[in-house]
């Protein structure tokens, strides 16, 4: 029965999205032949000042609401109707958009474009949460993010992935976060925004891909819990790292770990860990030690190695840029000439390269220039997390109650109603 | 184990959400495929009015059909657009149903937690952190290989070196934008920049000696029917066959091959070379000229400009098209602009269209789609009612457009049969055949279907069905294929004379020097006086096949045979006949 309810529910999400990409679709304008001319269109007019800060007051306030669920109520169901609501505000309201998630790249933008302002509001969505994160962990996963709440509602029937596994494709969001901010400083554009796999599904309209993406991210989502969150949300990166210096940290238990382990398999997410001896085996903490050593000898190698790697992958990066992609054309329309449509976007860009090819080479030359330091800082940036990351496996850690990681945790607080003492503090059990 | 009447309840729930969601689903996409292809822009009932509105463009009711349609198509896709976002949010509450009651269902049949004893735990952790190393080295790899793989899939065009970047930079920095640098209106009246003469009527502005033979021959070395055209001291024509097609350059003056050029790699051109039928092959379409590049279309699809010195200025590939008996229809160049004529396909939409592009660069300045079958007519350009107009002539409209822009001026409905013949313009009228049918003036200053008011007198004796018309303003002349050459007057279309020549004949008559010039296929050269009197003024003898149309300039006829090209003067008399 179990495996027929898994057939319907990814049935009834596949129509669903099949639906959304029906939605791709445009009226012709009309053949007007009296002269008369359509006019241009235009750009909407941005979101009222107000308004943008009461979207700012919103964000603040459910995340105090979140604090205050998560450590003075421990209550997950006030999380679960947070969630609900964040997904209905900054979500299907306000269609996804500010996204904290996506916020980093408007303010590396501004960053490397002296002619772009960052709004006040978008600094505060993009940097509230890590704040937050700061002091009380992931309280924004928990019941603030849209992305993550819609991930959180298709989880059914949740499998554990191996830890081992969950360690190393934990990178992956470092990367992603490292590819978005380069090309949000190059000026190429928000790929983080481009490629969110939920955005098109609160807007009711997406491309083709995104939204094949998002399916496979909701389907993975019945049964892997959050995989977007834990995979690939490079804000969620952010975050990790912030939660890892938390003042405060979730808790499953509300008096004294008595370590029945009712709550080991508690987390959907694989945050839980277990109870870590401070020495398990000294005679193996030479090799340790030795290895460790190593490690940290070969962190500044493997940052020079991915500099020089992105340096080498410049060229081929930099032509996310459109004036490289159109100077690339141009240059290969003149060795190896190509056949567009007479009056296609291609042709037509063409016929304007060939007939004043010089600033098109010239832009395409200063964004290969940028490209060549940003992509050079991108390989830097990989060899990096990789490095830390492999001295980060490489150090013992003591824990004597289970408890969740704290980089991990998404603070959804399911775990607490494994607790036993959790169940008497709330009167469950006498 | 039975299951509780709570369970079986959330799984009924979902069974019929499920299938709630499928229902919706299949409903939706049906109605959108469906409107999908119905696409209301390519209504037939649509393009109907349309074409009857550009015909009739004062018919107001046709105007409020179309709105009315219009409106209509609006409305149904606003209805669609409804249905679509109301069955999204319907398709939303079922997912919602769908993973509350499955979720439950699963959390009903959820096993109580029942931890087993275990040991080892450091061990496992230091296992754990060894497996996580190799894993993440393994994660770290993919990343390597799939950026190694990205690098690899790329190939950059732009320098690498900063040297290279220099070089690249440099020389473009006061780029050889294209120069409009157009020869003034006299050079092309002297010269034969196209087909049938600079303004397509057959007419040479200069010379006046008379025409005695032969002043020399020059082989060709590739097949066409392709008419010559000529710019001072050259003369270009085109041949070609499926294997290459070619632009050959003579000298004007002693017939020397000053250079050859195949059309090849063009850009887009299929390797395949589209076969089209043997009588028509690659090159019947003339080549045009404004002095600065000559222009050559070959049947396959290929388009050229070459520089005087032969090198290629640029090229396009315009095919495939779909045309009976091959294209064959010529280029026209007026000023900077060179027009093409692509009338294709046997029923509309046929895909016909009219092109003008910027001679310099090749570059698109506007398009138009026409409703008309393959042709073979080419266009003129002509000033008239202070607007300078392009002719088009197909099956069955006449249709004006602005040379500026391409917007249509007017059409007429006059036109049978297969359209070779081109239109001319002689004492303000455009004189045009309908293929063996009739032979019709029309005043050009119409605006909108122009069927029933644009024709000022119609002759049906004698109609051509291959060659154009001549006219020196006063009189036109025309020829059949069986050598019936007639004599209208411009201004009333009444027969003035006719006379029987016994040759049969292709190529359009041409007009020099008061001298009519009939070209009969397996020759001779006859050349009539152009008069109210059909004077025969001499024939000269020809042993070669004629289907061009001759050329003229600086006082000589230039003449493409099936193997040789030919031009004839006053200083040779050897061959000429006098009667």
């Amino acid at each position: 029965m179990a495996r027929h309810l898994k057939f319907v529910v990814a049935l009834g999400v596949m129509l669903l999205l099949g639906l959304m990409v029906s939605a791709e679709q445009r009226f012709p304008p009309p053949d007007f032949e009296n002269g008369y001319v359509l006019p241009s269109a235009s750009t909407p007019p941005a979101r009222q000042f107000w308004l943008q800060y009461a979207d700012a007051g919103v964000l603040l306030a459910c995340l105090a609401v979140a604090v205050f669920l998560l450590y003075k109520k421990r209550s997950r169901r006030g999380l679960f109707w947070l969630s609900l609501f964040s997904l209905a505000y900054f979500g299907f309201y306000r269609k996804g958009c500010v996204c904290v998630i996506g916020s980093p790249q408007n303010v590396v933008y501004g960053l490397f474009n002296p002619q772009y302002a960052v709004p006040a509001t978008v600094l505060i969505f993009c940097f509230a949460p890590i704040v937050v994160a700061l002091f009380a962990g992931r309280a924004f996963c928990a019941g603030v993010c849209p992305q993550g709440a819609l991930q959180d509602f298709m989880l059914i029937k949740p499998v554990s992935v191996p830890l081992w596994l969950e360690q190393a494709l934990g990178v992956i969001p470092f990367v992603f976060l490292g590819a978005g901010l380069i090309c949000a400083g190059t000026g190429t554009g928000f790929l983080i925004c481009r490629y969110d796999p939920f955005v098109p599904f609160f807007r009711l309209s997406g491309g083709l891909f995104i939204l094949a993406a998002g399916a496979v991210f909701l389907l993975a989502g019945m049964f892997v819990g959050r995989p977007y969150c834990r995979f690939l949300c490079p804000y969620g990166g952010l975050l990790r790292l912030a939660s890892l210096a938390s003042k405060w940290r979730v808790r499953v238990t509300p008096a004294v770990c008595t370590q029945c382990r009712l709550c080991e398999k508690s987390c959907p997410f694989g945050a839980m860990r277990e109870p870590a001896p401070a020495q398990t085996n000294p005679t193996g903490l030479a090799a340790e030690r030795k290895r460790l050593g190593w490690l940290l000898v070969l962190l500044p190698a493997l940052v020079l190695a991915g500099a020089w790697a992105g340096a080498k992958l410049s060229p081929a990066a930099a032509q996310l840029d459109p004036n490289v992609a159109l100077a690339e054309r141009y240059l290969r329309q003149q060795s190896h000439p190509a056949q567009y449509g007479l009056m296609t976007p291609e042709a037509l860009s063409l016929q304007r390269a060939s007939e004043n090819p010089a600033p098109i080479l010239q832009s395409a030359a200063e964004a290969r220039r940028r490209y060549d330091t940003a992509c050079r800082l991108f390989g830097g940036w990989i060899g990096l997390i990789l490095g830390v990351k492999l001295i980060a496996l490489s150090l013992r850690s003591s824990r004597t109650d289970y408890e969740p990681d704290r980089g991990a945790c998404f603070a959804c607080a399911r775990c607490f109603s494994a607790c036993p003492d959790e169940r008497v503090r709330l009167g469950q059990i006498l | 184990m039975n299951a509780s009447p709570v369970y079986r309840a959330l799984v009924l729930t979902a069974w019929v959400a499920g299938v709630f969601c499928a229902l919706l689903c299949g409903v939706l996409a049906y109605e959108h495929f469906a409107a999908a292809t119905n696409d209301p822009w390519k209504s037939p009932q649509l393009l109907a009015l349309k074409d009857k509105l550009a015909a009739e463009p004062k018919n107001e009711a046709a105007q409020k059909e179309i709105r009315q349609l219009d409106l209509q198509f609006r409305r149904q896709f606003r209805r669609r657009l409804a249905l679509d976002k109301t069955g999204a949010w319907l398709l939303a509450a079922g997912v919602v149903v769908l993973a509350l009651a499955a979720g439950r269902a699963v959390t009903l049949k959820k096993p109580l937690p029942l931890p087993q004893p275990k040991t080892g735990g450091g061990e496992q952790s230091v296992r754990l952190a060894s497996r996580a190393r190799w894993s993440l080295a393994g994660v770290g790899l993919v990343i390597a290989g799939s950026l190694l793989v990205v690098r690899l899939g790329n190939t950059s065009y732009l320098p690498a070196s900063q040297a290279g970047w220099q070089k690249l930079l440099a020389p473009s920095a006061p780029q050889e934008a294209p120069v409009e640098d157009v020869p003034a209106l006299a050079e092309f009246q002297a010269n034969w920049p196209r087909f049938r003469g600079w303004d397509g009527s057959g007419m040479s502005l200069s010379g006046s000696n008379a025409v005695a033979g032969v002043l020399w021959q020059s082989a060709i070395p590739a097949p066409g029917h392709s008419s010559p055209v000529v710019w001072g001291d050259r003369v270009f024509i085109s041949g070609g066959t499926v294997a290459r097609r070619e632009v050959f350059c003579y000298n004007a003056a002693t017939g020397a091959l000053l250079w050859q050029r195949p059309l090849e790699n063009v850009p887009g051109s299929p390797p395949k070379v589209a076969e089209v039928p043997e009588d028509t092959g690659y090159a019947a379409s003339t080549m045009a000229t404004d002095g600065r590049h000559v222009y050559a279309i070959f049947a396959n699809g290929d388009l050229g400009a070459f520089n005087f010195d032969g090198t290629v200025a640029w090229t396009k590939y315009l095919g495939p098209w779909k045309n009976p008996y091959g294209y064959a229809t010529s280029l026209a160049v007026w000023g900077s602009n060179l027009l093409i004529q692509l009338d294709q396909g046997d029923a509309r939409p046929a895909g016909s269209k009219l092109l003008s592009l910027q001679g310099a660069s090749g570059r698109v300045l506007w398009e138009r789609d026409r409703p008309v079958p393959a042709s073979w007519a080419t266009p003129i350009v002509i000033e008239a009612a202070g607007k300078t107009q392009i002719i088009t002539l197909a099956n069955p409209w006449v249709i004006s457009y602005a040379l500026a822009g391409g917007n249509e001026l007017w059409r007429a409905q006059l036109l049978e049969n297969e359209v070779v013949p081109s239109p001319v313009l002689a004492g303000g009228y455009v004189l045009l055949l309908s293929p063996s049918t009739s032979l019709m003036a029309l005043r050009p200053d119409g605006a909108g279907d122009v069927t029933k008011t644009c024709v000022v007198w119609t002759n049906e004796e004698n109609v051509p069905d291959i060659s154009s018309p001549v006219s020196n303003g006063e009189l036109a002349f025309t020829v059949t294929s069986g050598g019936m050459v007639t004599c209208v007057g411009v201004g009333d279309g009444k027969k003035v004379w006719e006379k029987q020549l016994d040759m049969e004949v292709q190529a359009s008559p041409g007009l020099m020097g008061g001298r009519l010039f009939v070209l009969g296929e397996h020759g001779p050269l006859a050349m009539l006086q152009a008069g109210r009197k059909p004077d025969d003024l001499g024939r000269i003898a020809l042993a070669d096949r004629f289907v061009a149309s001759p050329a003229f300039a600086g006082g000589h006829v230039f003449l493409r045979g099936m193997t040789n090209l030919y031009c004839l003067g006053p200083a040779a008399a050897k061959s000429a006949k006098q009667p």
